[in-house]
């Protein structure tokens, strides 16, 4: 066998002294010589003549029975290749992205975040906060502003800039009082244009403000940008304590490091009396992260300023600098930044593809 | 548990997972018959469905998904199945007991490899 080889290597010779040189592979078996050839995929014609002019010289040699000449081509095979996350033009210049949840509705997030966002941006960082409350965003209205976003010339979504921070929220879309009555698929694209389609430019950070629960905006999130962590926030209640669970837990199975937890609403001092009142219980969120092995990130008792200055659409952070709330925000910034530069080591798995 | 090298053979056919000192070589087609997507575990292991005839499978590409897994898309179409870091790292546990299964269920329901 190795006999009809050495002679259709000679012959490819006396055809054309380049032929040799093509060959990729040349196996002969049961009378029959399967030869794969190189091809240059620009010169298919080309190599379809010299493939039937090969299957006819090597069929005459003697012991033949047949040939199978096969052109082969490796900028043709499919180039496998890894593809970098999705995590998508508009937020591919942020360094580090948390997001602020909860189990529960009504427990003070977004509050919590338009706070964390000027106060880690007060720490010198550069700072936006998207609102990824598609249902009920509450952004526009804890900054009071309503204004349209502007269209960049690249034709992408500008954020509104106020308080020095780069904002996004479906609320700057569509009309205050107007529902979004949405299924599944269009929350998700609508967070996925927010991430996107907004130029959201070099950020140190991007707070974004997650709806209660646990489904189709935090699954979409979570798969589609790489989260530096999460901050949970909870009241000390027993009820917004079982969904915070909840939230750490989906954090858990996603990779996504939790941050800690920051117990709002936790005491409410009578302003008249000075008496201190826990209305929602007693360290509850406190006594959560222990159990769960979290950090806990500072407590923001119930206050009137805190509610007035944000329906006012001025944060306390920046209207009343001297509260106690505000400075509980900056000592929660600092932790956050600080975990967050802790974390950010975290192993990343290199994808190579040979 | 998060390997710190994917990489994928020059064939396409072979994944390797690097943690730290130990290594995994796992085929493009016991990652295909075992996705965790649910066109093939279904909503419940009764639902499991029985991938055959996956011998040449190739892996096209290898994508990110946050922090915690990664998709494979395979040259069959099928791209839907997320591998976590903890499943990839139970495949790995338990190669020859899952091939073994497999090949048990192929041969049960009369499937075969090709």
């Amino acid at each position: 066998m190795s006999d009809i080889k050495t002679l259709a290597i000679e012959k490819l010779n006396e055809l054309n002294p380049e032929y040799p040189e093509l060959i990729e592979d040349i196996v002969v078996a049961n009378k029959k010589i399967y030869l794969s050839l190189k091809t240059d995929k620009s010169k298919v014609d080309k190599f379809t003549k010299i493939k039937l002019q090969i299957e006819n010289e090597l069929a005459v040699i003697d012991g033949v029975d047949s040939v199978s000449v096969s052109l082969t081509s490796h900028s043709d095979a499919i180039q496998a290749k890894a593809i970098p996350q999705e995590n998508a033009s508009g937020v591919s210049e942020v360094r580090n992205i948390i997001s602020v949840a909860s189990g529960k509705g009504g427990v003070g997030k977004s509050t919590t975040s338009i706070n964390l966002a000027i106060a880690i941006n007060q720490l010198g960082f550069s700072v936006g906060l998207l609102d990824a409350d598609v249902y009920g965003p509450s952004i526009p209205k804890l900054v009071g502003d309503r204004q349209k976003p502007k269209k960049s010339k690249a034709g992408k979504i500008l954020p509104i800039k106020k308080y020095n921070i780069s904002l996004m929220s479906i609320g700057f879309l569509v009309p205050e009082d107007s529902p979004m009555i949405w299924r599944g698929p269009m929350v998700i694209s609508a967070v996925n244009q927010m991430l996107n389609d907004v130029e959201w430019g070099k950020l140190d950070y991007l707070v974004v403000d997650m709806p209660p629960g646990t489904g189709d905006v935090q699954l979409t999130m979570a798969q589609r940008v790489p989260m530096s962590g999460a901050v949970i926030v909870s009241t000390p209640q027993d009820l917004a304590l079982i969904d915070a669970r909840k939230g750490i837990e989906m954090f858990k199975k996603v990779n996504i490091p939790i941050l800690g937890i920051i117990e709002n609403m936790s005491t409410f001092i009578c302003p008249n009396c000075k008496n201190e009142s826990h209305i929602f219980g007693f360290e509850g969120a406190k006594l959560e992260a222990n159990n769960q092995k979290v950090d806990f990130l500072g407590d923001i008792p119930l206050e009137i300023d805190l509610r007035e200055c944000s329906d006012n659409g001025k944060p306390i952070i920046l209207s009343k600098t001297d509260s106690v709330v505000s400075k509980k925000f900056l000592e929660i910034a600092k932790s956050v930044t600080k975990k967050v530069g802790d974390e950010s080591s975290s192993s990343k798995p290199n994808i190579i593809i040979n | 548990m998060i390997p710190e090298n994917i990489i994928l053979s020059e064939n396409k056919k072979e994944l390797t997972l690097e943690y730290g000192a130990t290594k995994s070589v796992m085929s493009a087609e016991f990652l295909r018959v075992n996705s965790p997507s649910a066109e093939v575990k279904g909503h419940s292991p009764a639902q499991k469905k029985t991938v055959s005839g996956k011998r040449a499978v190739s892996i096209n590409s290898i994508e990110l998904v946050g922090n915690y897994a990664i998709k494979l898309i395979f040259d069959d179409g099928h791209a839907t199945g997320i591998y976590t870091w903890q499943y990839l790292k139970e495949l790995f546990n338990g190669k020859d007991k899952i091939w073994k299964e497999y090949i048990t269920e192929l041969r049960k329901k009369g499937l075969n490899r090709d």
